[in-house]
């Protein structure tokens, strides 16, 4: 909301403030200034001049010289480029030393012509010349015919002007005008308004009009016909007041109803009361099938949800948003009739919401309007018709109400407590105080008696109806620097951070301490990513939540899959010069019960990692393609961190986004936790990666594993014997199978002897056949009691050998 | 023999014995000299034992005179023998000289991203105070995310949030808020609740410098009987400090919102310019950082806690805005493009 200076000074006394005092106690009363911006954009030394003469330039096909007079002295010789201009012209004219938006003016000698100042458009003299039709803008700004000779164009404009750019909240519809405005301002500054009274104008005979509300979407209707209206332009006062708030001047009769809206907060409609049938407006819903074609010459459909105004044969409006086009007033208009009502603001809200159309006038009718401005508006535009547009009223205001409880506004009233008052503020408010408060607001308070006060708040102010919306005023006007700063008393409370956070924040710390850069991505991806990971039409991948309306064609729908987001960040990377990383994303994915959706879906929380590119090089470490093997490692320490390493299993897995060769399942307690693997090569070639390695975990899952209570080993107090065993397998043996197999014989004794075991070496390559492998593997055998015999541990040993060989065929390297 | 050719012996015997030592080069050499003229052998030894054949008279002068010189030359050995081992040790270290300057061998340490640090930051500030911390779903019903926050359907207060639809009545949650119904719907009839609730919410905005379709918030509530609005001063200016600095200062200005009565903006000293005033903080010394108010009572009433008797506050802040003030991150892009060239600067824990 825009907020003239000059005009809000009409109404409340405002000589000792400055625009930015004013804009301060604004901002500091809940009424966001966030704009200060002169209407002069730095114009002096500009007069109204009057063109008397105009010949060509003789050296110059496009320029004239023009003798212009500017009331004192001589005429001036002034060379001018514009098309338009012409003798009888009244134009801004820079004299030398004129100061303009654009720079300064001096005498120039323009093809040999001296020439004593400049002649102006709009867009020179700094005004918003998207506000103007074409015409004023193209070529001289001509001023009207009785623009006084000599005049200050600053002064004569109203330029002098400071507009406040106003963020207003959604429920301060009473400052949607300048008279609400006033009262904000004065109870602020503990002012009286200067509203002149309102004097309903003269009228002849009766009015012709006849109205009938067949709605309950409609609470008032009034209406005053006018003949003689004058059209053509409004006065360049109105005009410039109505460019200061931002609107864009047009006619004498649509100025007029602008103005008076940005006056009142109440919009008006005027339209030709001949081509409503039998002057008889009627206000109902539409029907279906039921269309009008409005006044930017689109046809709307109407609905039952629509308010119409309507003659007794068809629609001739649609209320509150767009007039229709079959009244508009014409030259040919002989009468016209001015339109105040109250629409219910969801109706119009909603309609105008159907049509994409948002109007100032559908704007204010949507946040509720005072209904008391209903009547003051049409006697004060009824009076600007007959001053300005040398109108006639035919006959007076003809007023109609839906019931006729609508036919006096009352305002509300509402219960206040001045201790709850305090309590609530945690403040300590005189009865005086606030009692004051309501005074400036212009609330009166009936029996300040005993505990609870009975608070008049009149019905420009539909934002308050409850105590807390007095407290506020209360807090508001008195200040909410006089709130102290106090802690809550009460009982003490326990922080805290529930499983499923703390494994999230532990599980960030393992990964960031691996070198891991976590990132945050857009939830909202395209199914096409899908393809890209291969998965097949059927799979529950497939089955996205899509946007209703998405704003743009790549975020259409929610993911269920982790790996697009990162594999997209890492090609962004790799696009702008970053040689590689490992980043991973603690994140939700969204998977819907059902499509299309009847209830919240399940939104399952997962960590996902993606190391691609090259590792850093180090001194002696040359950089490297990550491989699997890096991925793992880290998943590893990330479940060793978690108290896991011995309880997981790594097994082969098809996942179609996944090298078949190199991807893993991780399996904790007989439930897959994850998998871990190398890109598919037509996954990552679809992602512009060369090679990458992806891992994905449900962190919803491990929650329920979490042990969060352990103890530890008891300190042995026998010495270890180590022994280390070398043998050859087949290439295709896991390991892990030969562990799990050793750990399995040892288990059979009564008491396992066998402590730990571990792979320290694979070997491949000379001396070894080919298709087999040799593995080393370390064991540690201990007893509790007592310092283990070499026979004791070859047994043992002897048992594990016996077992791999008849299992997986492999024989003890001895050399 | 006498005792004048015994002490001019003695003497020769010095002489020679220092020139030598002066001129030794290593351990073992010391060790030769050592025997040459300090041991059983040597020279001395010998002088001694032809001591018998001097008179009494002499016998103690004599070996005064040699008792002298074996303490000379021991003292001379012992010393050679230390500087020889500091030459020793001074030639090893000269040999194991390295370059310290060359990088160390180090674990590539991660970074977390700064809007997981500003909200983890942020949690720990409340969690101090006694906060619990919850979250809740990211789709969420029109009637939680909206109606029960007091936003009727067509209230125009809605087109403060452009929102997100799947369906007529589910939608991709605007705010944290609706998890102050939860909450509330969870916890009743018991106060206090006091929780923070981080989360990610959506709104239909055009990404550019300052809008991000796709951002988070922490929202704040605590119910209780006698919950007064000074008290969310005071909590906030404890979080301000906390954030921004131990010498903050916070300022409440009167706003709306919907689910808060009073309502108001939260104000901190500009982070700039410290208050003088400048650009980033158009002037007025003062950056809005978050929007809070007293719970309405309408907010309460429906989600159980009978406002007559309990009140409450609640607010609600971008770790996005916190974490472009304290970084310098000039455009909330940036923290969604994931450029590690970005991210890798956030290695350090404090």
């Amino acid at each position: 909301m825009k907020l003239s200076f000059q005009w809000i000074s009409d109404y409340v006394d405002l000589h000792d403030l400055t625009p930015e005092t004013l804009a301060d106690k604004l901002t500091g009363a809940g009424l966001e200034v966030e704009a200060i911006t002169p209407r002069n954009q730095g114009v002096s030394g500009v007069v109204v001049g009057e063109v008397v003469a105009c010949e060509p330039h003789p050296n110059a096909d496009r320029l004239r010289v023009c003798q212009v007079n500017v009331g004192d002295g001589p005429l001036r010789t002034i060379v001018c480029g514009a098309p338009n201009v012409a003798v009888g012209q009244k134009v801004p004219t820079a004299l030398p030393g004129a100061k303009l938006p654009g720079g300064s003016i001096g005498v120039a000698k323009l093809r040999g012509i001296e020439s004593y100042g400049m002649l102006c458009s709009a867009k020179e003299i700094g005004l918003e010349t998207k506000l103007l039709p074409k015409e004023q803008t193209e070529g001289l700004y001509v001023l009207p015919a009785d623009a006084p000779v000599g005049a200050d164009i600053v002064e004569y404009l109203g330029l002098d002007d400071v507009v406040l750019e106003i963020g207003l909240t959604p429920n301060r519809s009473d400052c949607l005008s300048i008279r609400g405005f006033a009262y904000e301002i004065a109870a602020l500054l503990d002012r009286p308004t200067t509203f002149p009274e309102d004097v309903s104008p003269e009228t002849s005979g009766a009015s012709p009009v006849q109205v009938r509300i067949d709605t309950p979407l409609c609470q008032r209707y009034e209406a005053q016909a006018f003949t003689g209206v004058r059209t053509g332009p409004s006065p360049l006062w109105m005009q410039m007041r109505l460019m200061a708030m931002g609107i864009r001047p047009i006619s004498l009769p649509v100025d007029i109803t602008n103005y008076v809206m940005l006056e009142w907060g109440q919009p008006l409609h005027a339209f030709d009361l001949d081509e409503a049938h039998e002057h008889t407006i009627v206000v109902r819903q539409g029907r279906s099938d039921e269309t009008l074609v409005t006044l930017d010459g689109e046809s709307r459909e109407l609905t039952e949800d629509t308010i119409v105004i309507a003659d007794p044969d068809r629609a001739i409006g649609i209320a509150g948003v767009m007039g229709g086009q079959n009244s508009e007033i014409t030259a040919q208009t002989k009468a016209v009739v001015l339109e105040s009502a109250a629409f219910d603001a969801i109706s119009v809200r909603k309609t105008g919401q159907r049509l994409g159309l948002r109007s100032e006038a559908q704007q204010r009718f949507e946040k509720g309007i005072d209904p008391q401005a209903v009547t003051g508006a049409i006697v004060r535009a009824t009076q600007l018709f007959r001053d300005l547009a040398g109108a006639e009223a035919w006959g007076g205001v003809v007023r109609a109400t839906f019931h006729d409880a609508y036919a006096q506004p009352t305002g509300t009233v509402v219960e206040f407590s001045p201790e709850r008052c305090n309590r609530l503020l945690g403040t300590q408010h005189s009865e005086e105080t606030m009692r004051d408060v309501f005074r400036r607001l212009g609330f009166t308070v009936e029996s300040t008696e005993g505990q609870v006060w009975r608070v008049h708040v009149p019905p420009r102010r539909p934002d308050i109806s409850l105590e807390a919306d007095l407290v506020e005023e209360v807090g508001r006007l008195a200040g909410y620097d006089r709130i102290p700063t106090t802690l809550p008393v009460g009982p003490v409370t326990v922080g805290a951070r529930n499983a499923s956070q703390t494994l999230r924040k532990r599980t960030r710390d393992v990964l960031m301490s691996c070198g891991m850069s976590e990132v945050v991505t857009y939830a909202l991806t395209h199914p096409s990513d899908l393809d890209k990971l291969r998965v097949s039409p059927d799979s529950p991948y497939r089955q996205m939540i899509p946007l209703l309306h998405p704003m743009s064609e790549e975020r259409v729908a929610l993911r269920t899959h982790l790996l697009p987001s990162l594999a997209q960040v890492a090609a962004f990377n790799m696009a702008h010069g970053v040689d590689g990383g490992a980043i991973f994303e603690i994140g939700r994915v969204y998977w819907p019960t059902k499509l299309p959706l009847e209830e919240q879906p399940c939104e399952r929380t997962q960590w996902a990692g993606l190391w691609f590119g090259e590792t850093e090089p180090g001194i002696g470490e040359r950089a490297r393609p990550y491989d699997f093997y890096d991925a793992k490692g880290v998943v590893e320490t990330w479940l060793q961190a978690l108290g896991w390493q011995d309880e997981v299993r790594f097994a082969p897995v098809q996942l179609s986004w996944l090298h078949p060769g190199r991807s893993a399942e991780v399996v904790l307690n007989g439930q897959r936790i994850g998998s871990i693997g190398e890109l598919h090569p037509e996954t990552g070639a679809a992602f512009d990666l060369h090679r990458a390695v992806y891992a994905e975990f449900d962190l919803d899952v491990l929650v329920s594993f979490l042990q969060t209570s352990w103890k530890v080993h008891r300190m042995p107090k026998f010495p270890a014997s180590r022994r280390d065993l070398a043998v050859l397998v087949t290439k295709d043996v896991p390991v892990q199978a030969l562990l799990d197999t050793a750990r399995e014989v040892a288990a059979c004794d009564e008491e396992s002897i066998l402590e730990d075991c571990r792979i320290f070496d694979i070997y491949t390559g000379k001396g070894i056949a080919d298709g087999y492998k040799s593995v080393a593997v370390a064991f540690r055998y201990r007893a509790d009691d007592r310092t283990l015999t070499d026979d004791e541990v070859v047994r043992v040993e002897q048992r594990i050998l016996d077992a791999w060989t008849k299992k997986y065929g492999a024989v003890l390297r001895t050399n | 023999m006498n005792v004048v050719d015994i002490e001019s012996t003695l003497q020769t015997l010095r002489h020679k014995a220092f020139e030598e030592l002066r001129s030794l080069q290593d351990v073992r050499a010391l060790d030769d000299w050592r025997v040459q003229y300090l041991g059983k052998k040597s020279e001395l030894t010998q002088i001694s034992r032809q001591m018998g054949a001097l008179s009494p008279e002499e016998r103690p002068v004599v070996g005064e005179k040699v008792n002298e010189a074996r303490g000379a030359l021991q003292r001379a050995y012992e010393e050679m023998q230390a500087e020889l081992a500091q030459r020793e040790l001074n030639r090893r270290f000269a040999e194991e000289t390295i370059d310290v300057t060359v990088p160390g061998r180090r674990h590539a340490r991660g970074s977390m991203h700064p809007l997981t640090q500003i909200i983890q930051e942020i949690e720990e500030v409340f969690l101090g105070m006694g906060y619990e911390v919850v979250e809740g779903p990211e789709i969420e019903t029109d009637e939680y995310n909206f109606e029960k926050l007091n936003l009727p359907k067509h209230h125009p207060a809605r087109d403060m949030q452009d929102t997100f639809y799947l369906t007529e009545t589910l939608l991709l949650r605007t705010q944290t808020s609706p998890m102050q119904v939860r909450t509330m719907e969870r916890m009743r009839p018991h106060v206090p609740v006091k929780v923070i609730v981080p989360g990610k919410v959506y709104r239909r905005d055009e990404d550019d410098a300052t809008h991000s379709h796709m951002f988070h918030q922490i929202e704040g509530l605590v119910v209780d009987e006698g919950v007064r609005m000074s008290d969310l001063k005071g909590t906030l200016e404890h979080f301000a400090r906390a954030i921004f600095g131990a010498n903050q200062s916070v300022r409440l200005r009167p706003s709306f919102f919907p689910f808060t009565e009073p309502s108001a903006e939260l104000d901190i000293r500009c982070t700039n310019c410290g208050g003088s005033g400048c650009r980033m903080c158009k002037g007025t010394g003062w950056l809005e950082i978050l929007g809070c108010g007293m719970v309405h009572p309408k907010v309460l009433d429906g989600a159980g806690y009978d406002s007559r008797r309990y009140s409450g506050f609640a607010f609600g802040m971008g770790p996005e805005r916190i974490a472009m003030l304290k970084y310098g991150i000039e455009d909330i892009r940036l923290l969604y493009q994931n450029d590690l060239r970005l991210l890798r600067q956030f290695n350090r824990v404090l």
